[in-house]
């Protein structure tokens, strides 16, 4: 470190200040230990820091106290009835003040108040209006509720009823494949039932599974628990609304694949 | 200040009296010297041969400088002079029995030696602290400045008013408050009022230079007198 830097950089100044950053504190340092010019200007600087700092502090106070001083004299020059009427108006001032800052806050407040009043006016009445769209939804939604309810009853009440004309088809396993199914069936006018018969040959397994699928090959019904009775056929009964005009393939596991056609009611 | 006599059986440390100097401006290295690394690296040669002229010599040379440095680190002025002894009767002892590794870090072993001397006792201090006393805090007083000490202290102030009066412009009297009062960086302030930094550079120092006039006139009224210690409470400011 030399002196040129140390000038130029305000060594000096900042080390006094302790705004130096630790390395160049401990730079500067080993370099004033045996410079007894740094050593000067160390005194030197701190000598006018002290001087301005208290010098500045000296000129406040006294700026203060001048002031005090000048309402002082200005009182003192006053009359006494003048002096009386300054006193009650700083009195008044003292008093008044707060008042009137209190009364300030206090309209504040009111308006706060009105404010908050009014919003919930607003928002309690839009409320009401949106809850009286959803009554009118959800009352539309439970009278369809109540028709289709209505509707199920019916048929329900209808497939308890004895059935006449139900038609039976009775299906053979197919042979080869391919082809179009030759057993046709045409839908009821009004639902029912359907029976299915199909005939297996023996030997015969205690019990089938069998799936109904459409002609795209989805799925549309299945079950198991199906036994043979004693002319070698399983019998199935579908609710006529089960199906829709196509062709219709049935396969029971271990004895073959039963088709046929659905024609529309005729 | 009491002289110490050093742990070594053959030669005391030599009495160390610190200096109060008038403060002078930074000089201008015109003269020639020895490097500081030849200087020390002859002392720790000589020292570690025995040559007592070198230990006066070494403490000479950084006594003062050493004092300062205690001072800076919070120690009061009693107190600094105590570890200013002791700083250079560990540092001679050291260098009586075995020269330093690098010789020209001897400043470094002494600048160390002191910090840490220093700081050992502001933690001696602070546990000490934790003792309450609260009769002896009611009893506390505050170091206010003696009689004399204010003396000097106004005069500083009366000064710098002086100076500040003396000052050509309203721009240069700005740049000292806010430089020594509002403690502004260089670079806020040439900033803010347009200067460059030759020209803050030469007020600053034009103002230093008649500071220091002033201050030695006033000291050459006074006759010789002690300086303002760093513990007055303003310095701490």
């Amino acid at each position: 470190m030399n002196h040129a830097e140390i000038e130029e950089q305000q060594i000096v100044d900042r080390y006094v200040r302790g705004t130096l950053p630790a390395e160049e504190v401990a730079r500067f340092e080993e370099h004033f230990l045996s410079c007894p010019d740094c050593l000067d200007r160390l005194d030197l600087a701190e000598s006018m820091s002290r001087g301005f700092k208290r010098a500045a502090g000296q000129d406040a106070v006294r700026v203060a106290v001048v002031r005090q001083l000048a309402v002082v004299a200005w009182l003192a020059r006053l009359g006494r009835s003048r002096q009386a009427a300054v006193l009650v108006m700083a009195l008044l001032v003292a008093v008044l003040l707060p008042w009137g800052l209190a009364e300030r806050r206090l309209a504040d407040r009111d308006r706060e108040l009105a404010t908050t009043r009014s919003t919930l006016e607003h928002e309690r009445s839009a409320a009401g209006s949106r809850g009286t769209a959803e009554a009118e939804r959800l009352r539309t939604e439970l009278e369809a509720s109540r028709r289709d309810l209505a509707h199920e009853r019916e048929q329900l009440a209808q497939s308890r009823k004895p059935q006449g004309n139900v038609p039976i088809l009775f299906l053979n396993a197919e042979r080869g494949g391919g082809g179009e199914p030759t057993v046709r069936l045409h839908l009821p006018s009004t639902p029912g039932w359907i029976v299915l018969a199909l005939e297996i040959e023996p030997p015969h397994r205690p019990s089938y599974r069998v799936t109904l699928r459409d002609a795209g090959g989805k799925e549309v019904w299945s079950g198991g628990g199906l036994h043979p009775d004693e002319r070698d056929s399983l019998s199935l009964t579908l609710p006529s609304s089960l199906l829709a005009p196509g062709d219709y393939t049935l396969a029971a596991e271990g004895a073959g694949r039963f088709a046929f056609r659905v024609l529309p009611a005729g | 200040m009491e002289t110490f006599l050093g742990g070594s059986p053959v030669r005391p440390v030599p009495a160390v009296r610190p200096t109060w100097d008038l403060p002078v401006l930074m000089g201008t290295d015109t003269e020639p010297e020895p490097d500081e690394a030849t200087v020390a690296t002859d002392l720790v040669r000589r020292i570690a041969a025995g040559d007592a002229a070198a230990e006066g010599a070494l403490v000479q040379r950084y006594s003062r400088g050493i004092l300062y440095l205690l001072r800076r680190q919070g120690v009061s002025p009693e107190l600094a002079e105590d570890l200013h002894q002791e700083t250079f009767r560990i540092v001679l002892e050291r260098l009586r029995r075995k020269a330093l590794d690098d010789p020209a870090g001897l400043i470094g072993f002494l600048r160390g030696t002191a910090r840490n001397l220093a700081i050992a006792e502001h933690r001696k201090t602070a546990r000490r602290r934790t003792d309450a006393d609260p009769d002896g805090l009611e009893q506390a007083v505050h170091p206010a400045p003696g009689q004399l000490q204010t003396v000097l202290l106004d005069e500083e102030a009366n000064i710098v008013r002086r100076l500040i009066g003396e000052l050509p412009t309203d721009r240069d009297q700005q740049l000292l408050m806010r430089f020594y009062v509002a403690e502004e960086e260089k670079e806020t302030i040439c900033s803010d009022l347009g200067l460059d930094s030759l020209h803050f550079n030469r007020v600053l120092f034009r103002a230093r230079q008649r500071f220091k006039e002033l201050l030695e006139q006033f000291q050459a009224r006074q006759g010789p007198a002690p300086r303002i210690s760093r513990d007055a409470p303003e310095s701490r400011a």
